[in-house]
């Protein structure tokens, strides 16, 4: 540490800015990871997402209304609330995952509330709430 | 109907007036605290439309007073930092506002012919490129360091890149992202850097000179206006090609090298910009910018006549702001050279922290002084701040490539 003091002191007066400068960015930059990383997901209304939310991280809540399997593992449901429609695809890599906390696609009944957390996103001018993880995942 | 269109025209125009005088102000801001006001809120959607294109309309002409005689660097870092603070150091700041005046609205004219023209392939192109769309990022980014040159530059240029593209990231894709949030991040990485310069390096205005005559030729004039107002369209129909690279394309590949030349685009690009930004909303039904989302809240789909209207706003406030700006431009300089500077951009710096404290919090401020070093950073670092755009892009590549959920899932946020 005070050979690090000492180095930085026989810098030159820009070179003492910019790793200044850089160490407050590399700080600040960790501060908002952490914030990040404990910081829970907007809750948001299935009908009051739009395409403005698109690639933002939301919660949300609705009735499973229909489900499809692709061959590949991947599942696609879709939820609805109050008349709004919205996909949610469950993609093989996080189902899998699903199987181990023993939850499978018989557990996704057509008629139960599903609450979804995940990232907004478009598919063929759809929108569609993408979850990323286990916990991503509740059914009620 | 047309006496109310036209009475909400003038509101936005003071309002854009305001948002545009102050340095570091932007529509984007004033909109949602706009929009919240019961009274507003029960108007008619029309008025409303009127009041805000027109205020988004004048802020981009008057913005330039506020961004060429505040945040002046010293003499000696002018080039590194902007064409127009060049100008005005040599005693020409009125030449410069006047430059972009007639940028803006050559623009104007040039874009709207631009885009009723070819507004039928608008949504053919639009579909055509989107699965392409992060091939495109990338090469703009590319070309971004290469413009860099030296070997040291362009790795500092990719330090600042993966910083603030990082940080875009961290604050647009995971679960901090709240309203308001992309102030804080673009007023850190370039209006707060810029005053602190300025404070620093102990900046004065010079005397500035009354003579109203422009130091370059009509066909320079046309050719910067043509150029930005293509580039205007192109950066409004392409996701997260923000003012400043579209500008430093133009500079390389049209040749607008000269100060001049590059305030006429930069006017012509933001212009143009915006104009298409709005008309967008019809021709592919995507909004391309705050204020075109804050329409599409007020009106889900438009109709042709809806378009019209606003083009019919566009061209009246347009009109209106560039005899406003070239008003202020003359009366504005007189008080500032009678002010202290230092204590100006302190000002400003204290109102703009304000701000960002009183729509964003704890947390915008987090991010302001995360954005404010890496700004100050780049400046530092002697390369151009568009690389600050970074934080932007890198989401919309990763967006476009269809990797944001697994990079969001390494990141685990």
């Amino acid at each position: 540490m005070k050979s690090f003091v000492i180095k930085f002191l026989e810098k030159s007066e820009g070179a003492k800015i910019i790793l200044i400068c850089f160490i407050c960015s590399l700080l600040g930059i960790f501060l908002i990871y952490v914030a990040a990383l404990n910081t829970k997901p907007q809750e948001v209304k299935l009908n009051e997402i739009n395409f403005g939310l698109i690639g933002r991280v939301i919660s949300t809540e609705g009735k499973i209304v229909s489900k499809n399997s692709h061959k590949a593992g991947h599942l696609f449901l879709t939820i609805e609330e109050e008349d709004t429609k919205i996909q949610v695809p469950i993609f093989a890599g996080l189902m899998s995952k699903l199987k181990e906390v023993g939850l499978s696609e018989k557990d996704f009944i057509v008629g139960k509330n599903l609450f979804v957390t995940g990232l907004v996103s478009e598919y063929k001018e759809q929108l569609q709430i993408i979850p990323r993880k286990i916990d991503d995942i509740k059914i009620k | 109907m047309i006496l109310e269109i036209l009475s909400f025209s003038l509101f936005g125009i003071l309002i854009g007036v305001f948002a545009g005088i102050i340095p570091g102000m932007h529509i984007n801001v004033l909109l949602p605290l706009l929009l919240s006001f019961p009274l507003l809120i029960k108007i008619e959607p029309y008025y409303l439309v009127a009041l805000i294109v027109s205020a988004a309309l004048t802020e981009i002409f008057v913005n330039f007073i506020s961004s060429i005689f505040v945040g002046a660097p010293d003499s000696s870092t002018a080039l590194s930092v902007l064409p127009g603070h060049k100008i005005l150091l040599e005693g020409r700041g009125y030449e410069a506002i006047k430059l972009t005046v007639i940028g803006g609205i050559g623009a104007l004219i040039l874009s709207l012919l631009v885009v009723s023209s070819l507004s039928p392939f608008f949504k053919i192109l639009y579909d055509f490129s989107r699965p392409y769309m992060h091939w495109f990022l990338i090469g703009v980014t590319i070309f971004m360091l290469a413009t860099e040159k030296k070997l040291k530059k362009i790795f500092s240029a990719l330090l600042i890149f993966f910083l603030s593209g990082f940080l875009g990231i961290i604050t647009l894709n995971s679960s901090l992202t709240f309203s308001n949030i992309l102030f804080p991040l673009l007023t850190g990485l370039f209006g707060l850097p810029t005053l602190l310069t300025s404070i620093f390096e102990k900046a004065q205005i010079p005397k500035q000179e009354e003579d109203e005559k422009l130091k370059i030729s009509k066909k320079e004039i046309f050719k910067s206006i043509i150029l930005g107002s293509i580039a205007g369209v192109i950066i409004g129909f392409l996701p997260a090609i923000g003012i400043s690279e579209a500008a430093v394309i133009v500079q390389y590949l049209g040749g607008a090298n000269d100060a001049r030349n590059f305030l006429i685009t930069l006017s012509g690009i933001n212009v143009g910009n915006e104009v298409f930004s709005l008309i967008s909303l019809y021709l592919v039904n995507n909004p391309r910018s705050g204020t075109s989302v804050a329409i599409q809240k007020i009106f889900p789909s438009l109709n042709f006549y809806d378009v019209v209207l606003i083009i019919g706003v566009i061209c009246f406030s347009s009109g209106l702001a560039a005899v406003l700006t070239l008003y202020l431009g003359k009366k504005i300089p007189k008080y500032l050279e009678k002010i202290n500077y230092t204590s100006l951009c302190i000002s400003v710096i204290i109102l703009i922290l304000g701000m960002i404290f009183l729509l964003t919090g704890v947390l915008g401020l987090l991010i302001a002084f995360t954005s404010t070093s890496i700004g100050l950073l780049c400046i530092n670092l002697g390369i151009r701040r568009s690389h600050c755009m970074g934080c932007l892009l890198l989401p919309s590549i990763l967006f476009f490539s269809g990797t944001t959920p697994c990079i969001l899932i390494l990141l685990k946020i």
